[in-house]
């Protein structure tokens, strides 16, 4: 059968463009040689969101005492957190699969092998058969780079990546976490919760690198606070089973024992492995080169999320395969990079779209930051006793268009999406300052913030 | 005394004219005979003068407004005088001539002018029996769309609610930051949106997303323009036109040609003249040719009326020599020459250069070196003769010897829809031997 699309990928950004080139009428077939959902479902966004409201509800039942609630001895039973972040995962990867009969999506459970691109469409194989179809979206995502450190192999098993810790059985008395980025930080969260001796070494003065800095600082002096020790432009330059050697910003060799290392250095677009170079499609930095219709220097061939190299995000990639469908089926659309939110689920949380104050100057743009703590918002102050929080909207200076938005407090993670609207409709200070948003919320101090452009 | 000066009436077809260029302003004094402004018809390009002396002491229209004939256009008299009276009225077009005192002005309408700011922008230009439907207003009102550049596509040309709906979805939408920019940088917005569901973004205004947005300036095209993009696209659309090439000897015409320029002859004839003459004498044998195609009928004509191309730089004009058969050789090359020259000054009369004026049309391409082309039949015409430069090609002169001979191009586009391909090569060879024997009709 001659298909319209094929699919290489079942992640976010392959499974969501199957759904919607299936609702548009497309035949697509799908091929995913593990479990449909990708990193995200499977190894990344859900699992680690499970395992962190359950530290959360731990976290405010010990902490309970501050709003006048005492629980008594609170406890928790690591063998059933992780066996309730399976039961969600299973319960949403059976989610696409219905999606994908629904949508009356070919799923192959196999991994394929791209053979050929001819008059017939590209050609792949998958469990000895083969399939043709006249488009090919390429999402083989990306997988945890692990850097070859001297003596690396000598971990064995205490060495982890996401993939790995998620499949734990048990808590770890120590971890060191090296790489102090979005996923070392959510799981140094998640340990430290639990009484876990957490240490992160991060060779950047700061953690979330490209965050906002003064958030980002914020959010390190929480879990200072909290526990976890942090040691900045720090490289490691060795492991010798589980010690960890690393050099200080005074060049000064530590070392520190641990049970167990979790690396989370950065991540890899996958493009090896299922014949991308028998149709001759060209790499940039690792990632599949793209543009921004998100199509390959070869014709009808398309790539999206991780395996571009850029992004690196599940709602990135979902979007970009949108993107890839609405130009097959006859709606012009663009990809557009400028208002894609990021978020650390730790506790507190930390959210951003668009330009940081340090990303504007760099690009050139006359911008101005209008700055406000959370506890301008009166919800934030009842529902966070001692707790602190902090947003900023960055505008350019000559229009007022709103260019960015970062916070740090709860929940900000389910209020980002409104500047990322913002930013997408290029809105204005005065055209926000018209918007209602509704009180008591933590919401509100994006208005408050927008307000302080007057004074 | 304060006179107006109206919007001349250029032919009889001809309701309104475009005002391209205003040569005064408010308050410049003006000689009798000065050029106060220029316009255009569809058609032609033409010029105002002042018949008396004064001060522009009101100006009611801007440069690019459609304007009624016979419509008031700006007012010259002595500083001080009033000229409210002479205001066109947005109802209906001024009468002629309209002078102070005269009295056919509402009373009303003084008032209201009198006490509102002198309206010098644009004035809706719609033939009276026109108008807006009030669904259609209603709806402009809503999306403040501007109903005056709307054109009507309901009875008569009355704007109705789909006018006003297909306005609305032909305006890119954008960003509140790309209407700031607009209107603070007075940036363009361009044809592509790369914003949500195709919104024009800030950075779409002098970016654009392809390097073709970047270069170059837009100008709307001249109603001329517009006119002969018209009817060369609507010839090639909706005719069966090819071309047929051949060529004549031309060494009895350059003979002529030399002979006249020699005698120092009243008339200068010209070899255009003398092909276009020879074209009429052919089509007095191939009446054919001589013929407008209707549709489900042809017209044939007594008389030959030679439509002849006339390059100017306003654009392409097409006057028509009417009853060209009458004429005799040196009566033809006076009446072309006088014609070609009326186009290329703008003076031409209107009523001539349309395409049903003339019967058969003669395009010269020979004194710019061109070897062949295929020229665009103005339709209804059914034919075009495109004229080639002069070639020196090898031919038998008798006893089988060859020699170099100058020859004229001929290229006859014909509409396959009115003669079919044996007629217009025997017409074509037709104009070729009154060319090669030219000597005959004198």
């Amino acid at each position: 059968m001659n298909f319209d699309l094929a699919i290489i990928g079942g992640g976010p950004a392959g499974y969501v463009a199957a759904e919607r080139a299936g609702a548009k009428g497309l035949s697509v077939v799908l091929f995913e040689k593990n479990n449909l959902g990708g990193v995200c479902l499977n190894e990344g966004c859900i699992p680690t969101k499970t395992l962190l409201y359950s530290a959360k509800v731990y976290d405010t039942a010990s902490g309970g005492a501050k709003y006048g609630i005492t629980a008594g001895e609170v406890t928790y039973d690591f063998g059933r957190i992780i066996d309730r972040k399976n039961k969600v995962v299973r319960k949403l990867v059976a989610g696409v699969a219905a999606k994908m009969k629904a949508h009356n999506v070919t799923v192959i459970k196999a991994a394929a092998m791209i053979q050929s691109r001819t008059g017939e469409g590209i050609v792949i194989e998958a469990e000895g058969e083969s399939f043709a179809a006249k488009n090919l979206l390429v999402c083989t995502g990306s997988e945890a780079f692990v850097p070859p450190i001297p003596g690396i192999e000598s971990a064995g098993d205490a060495l982890m990546t996401n993939r790995e810790i998620l499949a734990s059985k048990e808590k770890p008395e120590s971890l060191v976490v090296i790489g102090g980025g979005v996923i070392g930080m959510e799981f140094a969260s998640f340990f430290n919760s639990l009484g876990t001796e957490v240490t992160v070494i991060e060779m950047l003065p700061e953690i979330l690198g490209g965050l906002d800095p003064e958030i980002s600082a914020m959010l390190r002096e929480h879990y200072t606070k909290k526990g976890v020790k942090f040691n900045l432009s720090c490289k490691v330059t060795a492991i010798d089973g589980t010690t960890v050697e690393y050099v200080d910003i005074e060049n000064n060799t530590r070392k520190i024992t641990t049970e167990r290392i979790l690396m989370s250095v950065g991540r890899r677009p996958v493009t090896t492995g299922f014949g991308l170079e028998n149709i001759g499609v060209e790499l940039h930095r690792g990632g599949i080169k793209v543009d921004e219709y998100l199509r390959t220097n070869i014709p009808d061939v398309y790539a999206a999320g991780d395996v571009t190299g850029f992004s690196m995000l599940a709602h990135t990639a979902s979007r970009e395969g949108e993107v890839v469908v609405n130009n097959l089926t006859g709606r012009k659309d663009v990809m557009r990079y400028n208002a894609v939110p990021g978020v650390v689920y730790t506790n507190p949380e930390v959210a951003g779209t668009g330009h940081t104050m340090e990303s504007a100057l760099a690009a050139g743009l006359r911008v101005k930051e209008l700055k406000l703590p959370m506890a301008y918002a009166g919800r934030f102050v009842a529902e966070n006793e001692m707790g602190n929080g902090l947003c900023k909207v960055i505008v350019g200076e000559k229009h007022g268009e709103v260019l960015g938005v970062h916070m740090i407090g709860n929940p900000c993670s389910e209020m980002i999406y409104g500047a990322c609207m913002a930013i997408e409709q290029e809105m204005t200070v005065k055209e926000l300052e018209e918007v209602i948003f509704p009180h008591p919320t933590v919401s509100e101090i994006l208005r408050e913030a927008i307000f302080t452009s007057e004074e | 005394m304060a006179i107006a000066v109206i919007m001349p009436r250029q032919g009889q077809s001809v309701e309104s004219c475009i005002l391209t260029e205003l040569g005064k302003k408010k308050g410049d004094q003006v000689r009798q005979g000065e050029v106060l402004f220029a316009y255009e018809t569809d058609k032609a390009s033409f010029e105002e003068e002042a018949t008396i002396a004064g001060e522009i002491l009101e100006i009611f229209f801007e440069e690019g407004d459609e304007i009624p004939v016979l419509t008031n256009v700006m007012v010259i008299g002595t500083a001080g005088e009033p000229v409210e009276e002479f205001r066109p009225d947005y109802a209906a077009p001024q009468p002629v001539e309209a002078v102070a005192g005269n009295e056919q002005q509402e009373p009303e309408s003084h008032a209201e002018t009198n006490t509102t700011q002198p309206d010098t922008t644009y004035t809706p230009t719609k033939p009276s029996g026109t108008g807006i439907s009030p669904r259609a207003k209603n709806l402009a009102e809503r999306y403040a769309v501007d109903t005056a550049s709307l054109a009507g596509t309901g009875p008569g040309g009355r704007v109705i609610a789909r006018d006003v709906i297909a306005s609305i979805e032909r305006t890119p939408k954008t960003t509140p930051l790309a209407k700031a920019r607009v209107q603070g940088e007075g940036l363009m917005a361009g044809p592509f949106g790369t914003g949500l569901a195709g919104k024009v973004r800030g950075r779409d205004l002098n970016a654009g997303i392809s390097s073709y947005d970047r270069e170059g300036v837009v100008k709307p095209l001249t109603n001329m323009r517009k006119l002969i993009a018209r009817a060369m696209h609507g010839s090639l659309q909706n005719s069966a036109q090819l071309t047929h090439h051949l060529s004549a000897d031309a060494r009895q015409i350059l003979e002529l040609r030399k002979q006249v320029k020699n005698s120092g002859a009243r008339v200068n004839i010209t070899i255009n003249d003398m092909v276009c003459f020879a074209v009429i004498r052919a089509l007095k044998k191939f009446p054919q040719a001589n013929s407008h195609f209707l549709g489900d009928s042809i017209k044939y004509f007594d008389r030959v009326h030679l439509g002849l191309a006339v390059d100017t730089d306003r654009g392409l004009m097409v006057p028509a020599i009417r009853d060209a058969d009458t004429l005799s050789l040196e009566g033809l090359a006076v009446k072309l020459r006088e014609t070609a020259e009326a186009c290329r000054k703008g003076s031409v009369n209107p009523d001539i250069l349309s395409s049903e004026a003339a019967t058969f049309t003669v395009s010269n391409l020979g004194n710019y070196g061109v070897e062949i082309f295929t020229p665009i039949i103005n339709l209804p015409q059914t034919a075009i003769l495109g004229v080639n430069t002069i070639l020196p090609r090898p031919k038998e002169i008798g006893g089988g010897v060859y020699a170099f001979v100058p020859h004229i191009g001929l290229s006859l586009t014909y509409d396959h829809r009115a003669l079919d391909g044996g007629e217009a090569t025997r017409l074509l060879a037709e104009i070729a031997g009154q060319i090669e024997n030219f000597e005959a009709h004198l």
